[in-house]
């Protein structure tokens, strides 16, 4: 009994130590002060008026939504392809495949930035919707991979040999059989592509542009000007995000029975 | 007239040789099982029937139609697997009516087939139910329906039992067997158990290694199996191993180690002199007869209205006796022998 109540505490003190950094900026949010400090002194609405009214703001959380958006029907579109090939592959390609999409997760993500910064400034993509949606696909995509791999493993081939077999054609036992079954993974990997992109501060540095930038760089970049609580609504409204995705995906990857 | 004919089909994968060069005709509406151990090829040759493997050698032909180049979805096959594969996010009525809706049936030509289906293997009322919540036994009946509710050209089964216990296997065998006898279909039908294919086919062919080694009916290889591997594989049999020392077209005669008379029977095709051959008399052949050969009763197993005893002759040989009564004790020393007319005389394998 004393070591479990002991282990509950320290579970509790470490969950206090994690979480407590990402609370802390929720009650900022709502200080009636030009500056921040914790706790706040008095309490008003203010930042957010600020925050709603300021047209670059909205601006960057309309940029964050739509290529977070893209990138994760980009990945998923393509990690749904590249789960189901897989399958066909054998032991020493699919290892060999797999490492390749896990590239970009151990990469350092300085390294990769450095490169796509290079490789789109050649082709003049940076500082546009389109070159952060394949920088943000290219980081989600391997989780994409990974979490619709453990969908498909889960359906039995023999299904879409039923399928054939009954007259049906690939695209049908795809639409029909294939896809029904693996949504769970689809929609999971989708909702962390989502999260995924909405978060990510260093590929968007290097490839936004001046009228082009998402949520988090415009943070980081009113940051360095001055620090105001107008940051901590915005880091506000990625929590309150990042919570929906969570509960999203634990809603879709949840299987019947 | 939905014949199959497999000409020269053989299966080769990498170095190893899954069958080997063989013919197979199957008529209209005739059930052909394919029996053997796993690995003899059995269900290789199924798969490429569906279209699901392309033969390495050889045409399938279907109704005289040449098949072997089209994919699956162009056969008009009903395919019945061994874990029922059905599609676990649809319900019954759904499951059933995939093959028509591929087909493009109108919806109410869909309700009354898949009804009539339901009916058949005796699902009334069962249409929305899912999947999960059914048994085994009833998923395998889904299946079936499924299968045969797009009137395939022929229908393919592999191992359809496999998973159900004894007495659903009994049950199922027999639903089967009604539903071919109601409206015969040219049927493929694997197993690795005798009984199945005693009971459902009208032809077994058995096979071994990649190879048919005999085909005909379950009359013909109970009583006239080609060889050991076969007498084994169908009903009981008491092998007597020896050296063959003359054969005919009709008789043939090998001498065994246990016996000091040689042992004259049927000739089985493909004996040859010098080769090891076996003598073959089935359990219920074996009478305990004075003046035959000595042996020890070892073991009685009571079966209802026989009783079967192992016997142990001089040298350790064992043969099973099927006998309708007898109160030999264990241990007795009897002696045994049987009629000429009930040995056949086997190449051994």
């Amino acid at each position: 009994m004393k070591r479990a109540l002991g282990s509950k505490c320290f579970a509790a003190l470490a969950a206090i130590v994690v979480v407590a950094p990402i609370m802390a900026v929720v009650p900022v949010a709502f200080s009636d002060r030009s500056f921040v400090r914790l706790p706040p002194e008095g309490w008003s609405l203010r930042w957010w008026h600020a925050f709603l009214s300021d047209p670059t703001w909205l601006q960057a959380l309309t940029n964050s939504f739509e290529v977070a958006i893209l990138s994760s029907l980009l990945s998923v579109t393509a990690g749904t392809a590249a789960a189901l090939g897989m399958v066909e592959l054998g032991p020493t390609a699919r290892k060999f495949v797999t490492a390749v999409f896990l590239g970009p997760v151990v990469a350092p993500v300085i390294v990769l930035a450095v490169g796509l910064y290079a490789l789109a400034r050649s082709i003049g993509l940076v500082g546009s919707i389109l070159g952060l949606v394949i920088a943000h696909t290219m980081l989600a995509l391997p989780y994409a991979v990974l979490n619709i791999g453990v969908s498909v493993a889960t359906v039995d081939p023999r299904l879409a040999l039923a399928a054939a077999g009954l007259g049906a054609g690939s695209w049908r036992i795809f639409r029909t059989v294939t896809l029904p079954l693996i949504l769970p993974g689809v929609a999971g990997g989708a909702v962390f592509a989502f999260v995924t992109s909405f978060d990510e501060v260093v590929l968007a540095i290097f490839l936004s542009g001046p009228r082009v930038k998402t949520l988090p760089v415009r943070i980081w970049e009113e940051i360095r000007v001055e620090y105001t609580p107008i940051v901590a609504v915005a880091a506000t409204i990625m929590i309150a995000l990042a919570l929906c995705g969570a509960l999203a995906s634990r809603i879709v990857t949840r299987r019947p029975q | 007239m939905n014949t199959v004919s497999f000409r020269a089909i053989s299966k080769t994968f990498n170095a190893f040789t899954a069958i080997h060069p063989l013919d197979l005709e199957l008529a209209s509406g005739e059930f052909v099982s394919l029996l053997g151990p796993s690995g003899s090829g059995k269900t290789t040759l199924l798969n490429i029937c569906a279209g699901f493997l392309e033969p390495t050698t050889g045409s399938l032909a279907v109704a005289g139609r040449d098949i072997t180049a089209l994919p699956p979805r162009q056969r008009n096959i009903g395919m019945v697997f061994q874990n029922y594969a059905l599609f676990p996010h649809l319900n019954v009525f759904d499951n059933i009516a995939y093959g028509l809706r591929v087909r493009h049936v109108a919806k109410s030509e869909q309700l009354r087939r898949v009804q009539a289906a339901l009916g058949a293997v005796r699902l009334e009322g069962f249409g929305s139910r899912s999947v999960p919540s059914l048994s085994g036994g009833q998923q395998q009946r889904v299946a079936l329906a499924r299968a045969m509710v797009i009137e395939p050209d022929i229908l393919l089964m592999d191992e359809p039992l496999g998973a159900l216990d004894k007495q659903l296997r009994k049950d199922v065998q027999l639903e089967i067997r009604r539903m071919h006898l109601a409206q015969p279909r040219t049927t493929l039908y694997v197993t690795h158990d005798q009984e199945e294919a005693l009971v459902m086919s009208d032809r077994v062919a058995v096979m071994r290694a990649g190879r048919i080694v005999q085909i005909g009916t379950t009359q013909d290889l109970y009583s006239r199996p080609a060889n050991t591997f076969v007498a084994r594989f169908l009903g009981e049999s008491n092998l007597i191993p020896g050296r063959l020392v003359e054969h005919g077209a009709e008789r043939a005669t090998i001498v065994a180690s246990n016996f000091s008379a040689p042992i004259e029977g049927r000739a089985a095709p493909g004996l040859s002199r010098g080769g090891t051959a076996a003598a073959m008399v089935r359990p219920q052949h074996v009478c305990l007869t004075p003046g035959g050969v000595p042996a020890r009763i070892v073991e009685r197993v009571f079966l209802g209205e026989i009783v079967a005893l192992r016997l142990v002759l001089a040298d350790g040989l064992e043969l099973w006796s099927r006998r309708f009564s007898s109160e030999a004790p264990i241990g007795e020393q009897v002696e045994i022998g049987w009629k000429r007319e009930h040995v056949s005389i086997l190449p051994e394998t």
